[in-house]
């Protein structure tokens, strides 16, 4: 590459980086420099430091513990389901079926509306008295008590799963169709069942791509608020306390600012850990195929 | 078909019809299961819909039909309260966001389809920079706002968009510029233009539906996004998701109007999925994925 | 297509600043922006507007309205500002300590000495009580939001009820003024009615909720967050019974599956006749007897007491004047006159939930409102009612005490063992 290409190049990303220094760089230096701080906005000439006080008091707080621990189980929960589910809805759309077009545009519609509405919707198609659901299976003899305490968590999963899935249909459907034809002609000829072919071909072949669709959807999951502030608030108890809405509850409601920012980084940490987790072994797979 | 063959098939028949039926109950059975997941996703706003069509005293009823339709709900949300003015306000956010994000996005992540500016450090560093959680960027967003006088403003809320739908614009479009033949580039660059100049006129153009992709994408999650509005913007500047949320006060929940703003909301963003879906893959792998 | 989905949207974009840039700029001197909730108290204040900016003709008023979850940190941001950006506020009960904590809010003293018929006295006790800190007021009543019992009366007045109450307990079925009788009534509803009718709708989701509906019973058990000293008292015996006498009514009385159940879901329950009663808002009343409201058919049934011990938890939203607002003398003209006993009638003809004596007293506001027995209740309702916690922690403890409360209800925990909880974390966040 010329020197004068590697300048271009330096101009072009130069408004990126500058942007994101404005919008990102100075948010997060500051959210540093208030973690390290007793920083309460209802008493802002009290600031002061208090060095690592914040991130090891966090280490005690049973709320922050169980917070981390639900949002995991979210996490991974969430994703998990969604790419079973996802996998299989891509699997059957990806041979030519009838109305096939239509298939794909609806089933790709919920990851389109906006997070609250959807956990407003179902808050009240789930609700005991005015949602149609328990009726209905009251009808079949089922009671299920969704937002009790044994099933509020998984939920708040499957409302995710019902938002989400598309997307990872909708991914884990280009991979399948980016497939090369002629392992799979190869495989039949030699008389492989559909499912040695799916266990020992297309599965392995799409790797790559589940890997980066599951990568794109915990990131996303990790953010999980709105469901839960539309719908259980956290409770029962603290049964679904995520991270995030615990933040919020500590930054908002008592307006303790600096602890919220101490939590808020140590989430960052998880966070980062698992993507560079999931990029070694994505880059593992790539030089493999 | 020869006429061995078609003597054949005469003579097989019941075996063909029967094959037919194997080679056909996958499809049925395909067909089965898809369906079912349709309605699963098309019911929840179908109740919603009707939702908004249901007078207030058949909205504490589990009912699905068999009530009198109502517009009252419509009319009431979209004639008698700013509902419209929160609406244009989530497109002048998301229309904001939009242009700020490909104008950025777009020479960046030509630099970095082409030039590998800055390596793949760089590129997942600004990956990277999307995830932080957004509770970390309220607090001085919330201040920065304030000083430069856009609190309570669009703008506010638009800024804070770009942190996380920047990059990912920039992430979006380094696959479709993949896409674009470098020949093209170099061909203008043999006939006089400037790399910058190919970029503008060959390579820019040749990315278009990326770009028109991108763009509709940047502007979906602007579109949704609650919880940077909610904190950002409440009064007169309130987006779409806030004017949602905001059906539900501690005096309760207005479900026929609730419903009828979610139905608002949703149905646009529904139309533009349809144009969007096709190149969604491409972008979100931001070249690491062959979608 | 995509260019032309894109032009479209700058365009668009164009369009919407050009609209929003070119606002009419206000002609009079003073603008006052004050910042409220989307409820329907602030639609009446709406309807008053024109009035006083007639009276007022130098002074334009703003409502910016928004979601209360928003209002918190706007106001703080507010007060953070050189120069505040509202110049008027409402101020939750929970919030006044801590704003005044934190040097916030505008003494009003002088400038209600300062309107010689004002009578701040008229304004019902407890709600006065909340606006003064440290012996200077600091905000003026807005509305109220106390909690009542509300029933379905004609359930109380049915005969077959009546006589197999009667019957059963050999006393007369009326309205439940202890506790035990409220969870023996209710419990006898559910039965009676072959589990048609429950015995209560409930609130008892996490955090606010719960705490606002459990601490009608807390009191009634003669128990209280706090003593006179401000030693916390959450754990003791008669707060345990208090809270397992709560659960046993979720257990066998309320509708089921309704753990996260706040005010709405309970709301809704009630004006579908699927509940007998429940413990809410006293302006829940005139919403649920509103042939046009949600209960349809059933509206005119239902009826307004006090909660079972009679003491019961007081929320208010106050007036107050930011200490940075710009025109502090335009801010207090505008309270004093929306507060003002003349203008006070008025709100509370159109629908405002009253906060002055004198016009739950006049005859003329029974007429025109909801009716003397009505008004009559609230105010005795307000003479005997006690905000859910007071001081600069009051959202943190309501939180958490709330949280624990839920766990025990959801069987996560026993009643003793969560009230310890609670008192052991409101202990450490009033640092004792």
């Amino acid at each position: 590459m010329s020197r004068r290409d590697r300048w271009l190049g330096h101009r072009m990303v130069f408004p990126l980086i500058l942007l994101l220094l404005i919008v990102q760089g100075y948010p997060m230096a500051f959210a540093a420099y208030i973690s390290l701080h007793d920083y309460r906005l209802t008493a802002l000439n009290e600031v002061r430091w208090v060095g690592l006080a914040q991130y090891a008091g966090l280490l005690e707080n049973p709320s922050y513990w169980t917070a981390m621990r639900n949002t995991l189980i979210f996490v991974f929960g969430a994703v998990g389901l969604e790419l079973s589910l996802g996998f299989l809805l891509a699997y059957l759309l990806w041979r030519p079926v009838p109305a096939q077009n239509a298939f794909r545009a609806i089933l790709l519609t919920p990851m389109f509306v906006t997070p609250i509405a959807v956990g407003l919707m179902f808050r009240f198609l789930l609700n005991n008295q005015l949602g149609i659901i328990p009726v209905w299976l009251r009808a079949l003899g089922v009671e299920i008590d969704w937002f009790g305490p044994d099933l509020a968590l998984f939920s708040l999963i499957l409302i995710d799963v019902w938002q989400w899935t598309p997307l990872m249909v909708l991914l884990l459907l280009a991979g399948l169709e980016a497939l090369p034809a002629e392992p799979f002609e190869a495989a039949r000829v030699d008389g492989a069942s559909e499912f040695q072919i799916l266990r020992h071909l297309t599965i392995p072949l799409l790797r790559p791509v589940i890997l980066a669709a599951v990568l794109i959807r915990m990131l996303d999951a990790f953010r999980v608020f709105e469901y839960v502030y539309a719908i259980t608030r956290g409770g029962p108890g603290e049964r679904t306390e995520t991270i995030l809405f615990y933040i919020y509850r500590v930054g908002f409601l008592y307006f303790r600012l600096g602890e919220a920012a101490a939590m808020a980084f140590t989430l960052a940490v998880v966070i980062f850990v698992l993507v560079v987790f999931l990029f070694r072994i994505l880059r593992r797979q790539e030089a493999l195929t | 078909m020869t006429g061995l063959a078609r003597g054949i098939a005469v003579r097989v028949m019941p075996t063909i019809t029967v094959l037919r039926w194997r080679r056909r109950w996958p499809i049925l059975f395909r067909f089965g299961m898809l369906s079912m997941a349709t309605v699963s996703v098309l019911f929840p706003f179908l109740w919603i819909f009707l939702a908004s069509l249901k007078p207030p005293v058949e909205l504490i009823r589990p009912s699905l039909l068999g009530f009198e339709p109502t517009a009252v709900n419509w009319s009431e949300v979209w004639l008698s309260s700013p509902f419209a003015r929160y609406f244009l306000n989530s497109v002048i956010a998301g229309g904001i966001t939009v242009i700020v994000s490909l104008i950025v996005g777009a020479p960046a992540a030509y630099a970095f389809s082409r030039f590998r500016t800055g390596g793949t450090g760089l590129r997942f560093l600004i990956l990277a920079a999307q995830m932080m959680p957004p509770a970390l960027f309220i607090i001085p967003f919330f201040l920065m706002a304030y000083y430069v006088g856009l609190l309570d403003t669009v703008w506010a809320v638009a800024i804070a968009h770009l942190t996380f739908i920047a990059p990912l614009v920039t992430w979006f479009l380094i696959g479709f510029f993949e896409d674009v033949p470098r020949d093209l580039e170099e061909q203008a660059m043999v006939d006089g233009c400037t790399r910058w100049q190919a970029f503008i006129r060959i390579v820019l153009p040749a990315a278009r539906p990326g770009l028109g992709a991108a763009g509709l994408f940047a502007f979906i999650m602007s579109w949704n996004e609650m919880f940077y509005a909610l904190m950002l913007a409440g009064g007169h500047s309130k987006t779409l998701p806030v004017a949602i949320a905001g059906y539900w006060t501690f005096r309760g929940v207005d479900m026929g109007k609730m419903s009828v703003a979610i139905t608002s909301a949703a149905i646009p963003v529904m139309i533009a999925s349809f144009f969007v879906q096709r190149y969604l893959v491409r972008g979100l792998g931001g070249g690491a994925l062959k979608g | 297509m995509f260019r032309r989905v894109v032009l479209l949207l700058i365009t668009l974009g164009m369009l919407g600043f050009w609209l929003s840039a070119c606002r009419p700029a206000a002609p009079s001197p003073v603008t006052l922006t004050i910042i409220m909730e989307q409820v329907p108290d602030t639609d009446v204040i709406r309807k008053l507007l024109p009035d006083f900016e007639k009276e007022n003709p130098g002074i334009r008023v703003v409502i910016d309205a928004m979601p209360y979850d928003a209002m918190r940190d706007k106001i703080l941001a507010s007060f953070m500002a050189p120069k505040a950006t509202y110049d008027v506020i409402i101020v939750d009960n929970p919030w006044m300590d801590e704003f005044v904590a934190g040097n916030f809010l505008e003494p009003l003293d002088d400038r209600i000495k300062g309107i010689p018929d004002y009578d701040f006295e008229d304004f019902v006790k407890p709600l006065q009580d909340i606006g003064v800190v440290g012996g200077k007021i600091y905000g003026v009543p807005f509305y109220n939001y106390a909690v009542g019992l509300i029933v379905r009366q004609d359930l109380f007045d049915d005969p077959a009820y009546r006589d197999a109450y009667e019957k059963k307990y050999g006393k007369p079925l009326t309205p439940p003024t202890t506790l035990d009788d409220y969870v023996r009534i209710a419990q006898f509803f559910k039965e009676q009615s072959g589990g048609k009718i429950y015995g209560a709708a409930m609130q008892p989701q996490r955090g606010y909720k719960i705490f606002e509906e459990w601490k009608n019973w807390l009191y009634a058990a003669g128990g209280n967050l706090l003593d006179e000293q401000g030693n916390v008292i959450i754990d003791r015996p008669e707060a345990v019974r208090a809270l397992e006498l709560y659960i046993e009514m979720y257990k066998t009385a309320a509708p089921p599956n309704s753990l996260n159940w706040g005010f709405d879901e309970a709301l809704r329950s009630m004006a579908a006749g699927e509940a007998a009663t429940m413990m809410s808002y006293n302006w829940m009343l005139p919403t649920l007897n509103n042939p046009q409201g949600p209960a349809g058919a059933l509206a005119g049934k239902f009826a307004l007491y006090e909660v079972p011990g009679g003491k019961a938890v007081l929320g208010a939203w106050h007036w107050a004047i930011p200490r940075n607002a710009p025109n502090k003398d335009a801010s207090w003209r505008f309270i004093s006159w929306i507060t003002s006993k003349r203008i006070e009638k008025q709100r509370v003809i159109l629908g405002g939930a009253p906060v002055r004596a004198s016009v739950m007293k006049d005859p003329e506001v029974w007429q025109k409102g909801f009716g003397q027995s009505y008004y009559e209740t609230v105010l005795r309702i307000l003479e005997d009612a006690e905000p859910l916690a007071r001081g600069p922690k009051a959202e943190e403890i309501i939180q958490v005490v709330g949280t624990e409360l839920n766990a025990a209800v959801a069987g996560e925990k026993t009643a003793e063992q969560a009230l310890k909880d609670a008192a052991a974390q409101v202990r450490r966040i009033l640092g004792q």
